[in-house]
């Protein structure tokens, strides 16, 4: 403690600037981890807090996807003596057409039964019509909303408001107003209860439900009612208690909180090397202060926890700005997550309020302070290690060794060879994040090496450009390859990372748009939500006739798609006329004979999967794919296997009569519209609207799903790219401080330098030159095991979060960008110490040292 | 002193069949084919507030095997709005309402029977037929009550039957065979109280011509009149299906 007050704080004091930077690389690793785990942590928790609230107090929600089941289900539920009370769901997302309230969520249900699982905790009981609930039942207008909502918008008992509903804009009016808490205050209070089969009307959903919300007997344990209810109902329906949604949601979006943790994770390694540098750099300037404790009597152990102690301080206060930061972006990042989510897995959820979860404050506290001490556990050991007489010989300890450099050499060899095993072995994926692992270690090994290497190799190349300056920038470089190996290793691992996500997404984006010119081409898409991710939004099953009756239109494909669960995972299945789908779409399978896989699909006696169906569920051509429908487990061999990014955890394609018959369901959700040769898109959709006219219909023209699928494909990577942006901005930071201390260091030479004659703007040359060398060693580096990263993200898409083989495809324009942008950011980085360098004193900077 | 004994065991063996043969016997006399009457419903709420409705009613069928309609015909809000009640002897009845503004019908599943049948005082089991067999009944004396001589009966559901009331007291009018007053506790607290006036003999029927129900949890009561009440009135067995709902509240 001693120590630290009267050497470390002095030091620090001097060195204000490269403390901030070095502290910022904690505070930005640790600032990324926590929001990014709060905000996906308020997401999935608004979610549970909307599922939890809205269940009430059923203990069991019986479920068949997102398709819903037909009402016959609810007396077969109401009929299981381990039952209390079974009530019937229909929720659905409706736009209430008010300035700034955006969408309400309503809950239908049956007010007979509900009130005993549900508690509406009304305001104003005396004004409240709801309190007689044949009033409410009688009148299909009905509407309670919450307190806060009516609040919002001046909405007392028996005020109208409009809904957008199946058959264009209505009028609802306010029979009961909940207080806040509890159900009131669920989708952020955006919620409102009406009937149930006035629900069912007013969003065309025909005799069908969305769930039962069960409550069971006294005594009858939980598990025993779901048994029970399963035996009952057969394997078409989910039967789970409330939070199961959660969890269901949980794995939808697995996928992405993942990606998003990696990435986390990245940032903080990159920020690890940050420290490490500036500790190495630390250790290296005071080996004279170093050398003088140990002379003095200063054990080993003591000078190692000097640093480590300093280490720990930086850490404590770079994780605890780090998480101030973090609980500040959490809420922006959250609200961005929220809406993708909804947007592309059509979740009811709103955001009630972003908690720091304490646990994740914990975590990012231990976690900064570790990085901190694991990054500064080199350089204070090699602090302890310091010979008193040799720390007054400046500049050799900046060299390598030949046996540090041999020894780096054998642990990279063997790290690599390990990485390949791993590879070769790795059918586990255990084994495969190992072997991903030590290819970062190997990278990282040999990292200063390759760099030393480059450098000498474009060494000619500097001295060429600029005689003097070139040279001695070079020099330096090669000199000193432990004042820039962190740096140019944190640089490496930034644009590797940058390169491994932008290949994927360069992949994706490819597929994507193969997949989008060869499936998606009818010239219209009818549907009945303007949303493309909701699914509830239903037609009759007679609009495709109705279409195709229209002018202009050739055919129409009538399309069901919604989420069901397959082996307890949300996957999406699509419904559709298979053998008209065969006449327009001619895309070449993955896997099977095109041509039989379309008949017999078309004919019932098969199902088509997509790749990444078969990838993350381990199903295969030949096999029998089982699917619970409400009629029982419909069993069909996978036929074909081929390319649909309609859903990321999966999709089945069946024939639309297999639908109708298992489902016993004839509606339908999109049409795709082919039409006649000459036709003109605009005008057939107008005719399409005008013969719909009164009815929610939505006509988008084919440029416009196209566009929607591209946008969604973009948000999905725009937080990636916003994590490796920041990454980057890391590692020049990373830069920044290297230079500082560059400079720093070489005072004297520099100062040695003007007195012989050299010119300021020499000096500046020479220091712009040292950071767009580092910048290029960097970019060099982290393009080639960039390469090497993009083969493992490739990977570990298939395996974890897609399971699609995509095709290797080297970002190269991205890379170019990514050079350009860490050269030009080195050189602007350099700016500020090549100034330090030029302004300082001649005879300060002669006296240094 | 043996006739003396004898006549005590009678008396308490007397005693012990009396409190079911007394609520037979209520059961017995109210017995009728069908049933017609206009029903006038006003439920007061803690506030003083009153809200009224009004209907029609129609049962064929002796008790504990009936069937029923219920018409509302007032207020407007929900005016034609029916229910089709069929009891069973065994079982709790099934219930059917017909929404003429959804043009539907729809089953209401009385699983829990606690609930307030539509706002009123009454639970969905209060307005059951009481199946006799399902209680266990005791004689706890005899008092005056609602200026007549009356049997202080206690009720208790057997095991089997599942009821959201622990116990019942019931008065029965010794003149008249007909309930005075029956309360409904709940681990031992009145939750509930029904008392029967305007008693009136309609075709040699003795019935209350009024039921005032108090819940007195929530303070409220709700006081139900029978007026143009008929027993006995013609009636076919198909204007009590569900077809017949729909096609006569069009």
């Amino acid at each position: 403690m001693i120590l630290l007050r009267l050497l470390s704080w002095p030091y620090l004091r001097k060195h204000v600037l490269r403390w901030s930077l070095t502290v910022a690389g904690i505070v930005m690793g640790v600032g990324l981890l926590v929001a990014m785990h709060s905000a996906n942590q308020a997401v999935l928790a608004s979610f549970g807090t909307t599922v939890g609230r809205i269940a009430g107090a059923a203990e069991l929600q019986i479920s068949a996807g997102d398709f819903g089941f037909d009402e016959e289900v609810l007396e077969r539920v109401q009929a299981a003596p381990e039952v209390r009370v079974a009530v019937p769901v229909v929720e659905a997302v409706a736009d209430t057409g008010i300035k700034g309230q955006g969408n309400l969520l309503i809950l239908g249900v049956d007010m007979t039964g509900d009130r005993s699982l549900r508690d509406y905790d009304l305001e104003s009981g005396d004004q409240a019509i709801i309190d007689d609930p044949l009033v409410f039942l009688a009148q299909p207008d009905s509407l309670m909303v919450a307190k806060e909502f009516a609040e919002r918008n001046h909405l007392e008992i028996d005020s109208r408001i409009p809904l957008q509903t199946a058959h264009g804009t209505k009028y609802f009016t306010i029979r009961g107003i909940m207080r806040s808490g509890g159900l009131g205050k669920a989708f952020g209070g955006n919620l409102a209860v009406m009937d149930v089969y006035a629900a069912q009307k007013v969003f065309g959903r025909g005799r069908r439900f969305d769930r039962i919300d069960v409550g069971v007997k006294e005594g009858v344990p939980v598990e025993q009612c779901r048994a029970a209810l399963a035996r009952a109902l057969g394997p078409g329906f989910d039967i789970a208690p409330p939070s199961a949604s959660r969890e269901h949601f949980e794995a939808m979006l697995s996928a992405y909180s993942m990606s998003m943790n990696v990435s986390s994770m990245f940032a903080l390694i990159i920020g690890m090397f940050i420290i490490y540098n500036s500790f190495a750099i630390a250790v290296t300037q005071r080996r004279p202060e170093i050398g003088i404790l140990r002379a003095l009597g200063a054990t080993r152990a003591q000078v190692r926890m000097l640093f480590l102690g300093e280490a720990a301080v930086a850490g404590t206060i770079g994780s605890l700005l780090g998480i101030g930061a973090g609980a500040l972006m959490a809420r922006g990042i959250a609200m961005y997550v929220g809406g993708f989510t909804s947007q592309i897995y059509g979740v009811k959820q709103a955001l009630d309020e972003v908690a720091i979860d304490p646990r994740i404050i914990v975590a990012g506290l231990l976690l900064g302070i570790a990085t901190s001490l694991l990054a500064a556990w080199i350089p204070a050991r090699s602090a302890a290690r310091v010979d008193p007489v040799q720390a007054l010989q400046k500049g050799k300890y900046q060299v390598l060794s030949a046996g540090e450099g041999s020894l780096r050499r054998r642990a990279a060899a063997l790290a690599a060879i390990l990485s390949a095993v791993c590879l070769w072995l790795g059918r586990s994926n255990l084994v495969f994040y190992a072997g991903y692992a030590l290819a970062v270690l190997t990278a990282l090994l040999l990292a200063p090496m390759v760099a030393l290497w480059v450098t000498r190799m474009i060494r000619p190349a500097l001295r060429w450009l600029r005689p003097v300056e070139g040279a001695l920038a070079a020099d330096s470089l090669i000199q000193s390859p432990r004042r820039t190996s962190a740096t140019v290793s944190a640089l490496m691992l930034s644009i590797a990372m940058v390169v491994g996500f932008g290949g994927v997404s360069a992949s994706i984006y490819l597929s994507v748009t193969e997949w989008i010119e060869k499936t998606l081409n009818p010239d219209l898409y009818v549907e009945a939500s303007e949303w493309l991710a909701s699914y509830s939004w239903t037609l009759p099953g007679t609009a495709g006739a109705d279409i195709e009756r229209v002018e202009g239109v050739e055919q129409a494909q009538m399309v069901r798609s919604a989420r069901t669960l397959y082996h307890g995972v949300p996957v999406m299945v699509v419904a559709i006329e298979v053998a008209k789908l065969a006449q327009k779409v001619h895309s070449r399978p993955i896997a099977g004979d095109s041509r039989e896989m379309y008949k017999l699909t078309a004919a019932g006696q098969g199902a088509m999967i997509s790749d990444s169906f078969a990838g993350l569920r381990g199903v295969g051509l030949g096999d029998t794919l089982e699917l619970g429908t409400p009629s029982g487990m419909l069993r069909l061999p996978v036929v074909g296997i081929r390319r649909d990014f309609s859903d990321q955890q999966g999709t089945v394609l069946i024939d639309r009569s297999v639908y109708q018959r298992w489902w016993k369901d004839d509606r339908t959700n999109i049409i795709r519209v082919y039409l006649k040769p000459g036709a003109d898109p605009a005008v057939v959709k107008a005719r399409i609207l005008e013969r719909f006219a009164g009815q929610r219909v939505f006509v988008l023209f084919n440029k416009e799903v196209r566009q929607y699928i591209l946008r969604v494909t973009d948000q999905w990577f725009a937080m990636t790219y916003t994590q490796a942006g920041i990454a980057i901005l890391i590692a020049v930071l990373g830069i920044v401080n290297t230079l500082t201390v560059s400079i720093t260091d070489r005072r004297r030479e520099l100062g040695v330098l003007q007195a012989v004659g050299g010119l300021r703007r020499q000096i500046r040359h020479t220091v712009w030159i040292e950071a767009v060398t580092i910048g290029l060693v960097g970019v060099v580096l982290g393009l080639a095991f960039g390469a090497l990263n993009l083969y493992y993200t490739l990977e570990m898409t298939r395996r974890t979060f897609a399971g699609i083989a995509l095709d290797y495809t080297y970002p190269g324009p991205l890379a170019g960008l990514l050079a350009l942008l860490v050269l030009g950011a080195a050189l602007v980085a350099s700016l500020g110490p090549a100034e330090q360098a030029v302004r300082g004193s001649l005879v300060e900077a002669l006296e240094y040292e | 002193m043996s006739k003396l004994i004898l006549c005590l065991l009678v008396a308490a063996f007397a005693w012990g069949q009396d409190a079911r043969q007394i609520v037979e016997e209520v059961q017995r006399r109210s017995r009728s084919g069908s049933e017609h009457y206009e029903g006038s419903l006003e439920v007061v709420n803690a506030r003083g507030k009153i809200t009224a409705k009004r209907w029609l009613y129609d049962r064929i069928g002796s008790h504990g095997n009936s069937k029923a309609v219920l018409r509302f015909t007032a207020p407007p809000e929900v005016k034609g709005v029916a229910l089709l009640i069929v009891n069973h002897p065994d079982r709790a009845s099934d219930q059917w309402m017909w929404t003429p503004a959804l043009e539907r019908d729809r089953r209401i599943a009385l699983q829990d029977r606690r609930t307030r049948f539509f706002g009123t005082d009454f639970s969905f089991e209060d307005l059951e037929e009481r199946d006799v067999g399902q209680y266990d009944y005791s004689l706890l004396g005899e008092e005056m009550a609602g200026g007549a001589a009356c049997w202080k009966i206690e009720s208790r559901p057997k095991q089997s039957k599942s009821s959201q009331y622990d116990r019942s007291i019931l008065w029965v009018r010794k003149d008249r065979y007909v309930f005075w007053r029956i309360e409904n506790y709940l681990k031992d607290r009145l939750v509930r109280r029904a008392t029967y006036g305007d008693l009136q003999e309609v075709q040699s029927i003795w019935t209350a011509r009024t039921v005032e129900m108090a819940d007195l949890r929530e303070n409220s009561r709700t006081i139900l009149k029978l007026e143009k009440l008929e027993y006995n009135v013609p009636m076919k067995d198909e204007g009590f299906t569900l077809q017949a709902l729909r096609r006569e509240s069009r």
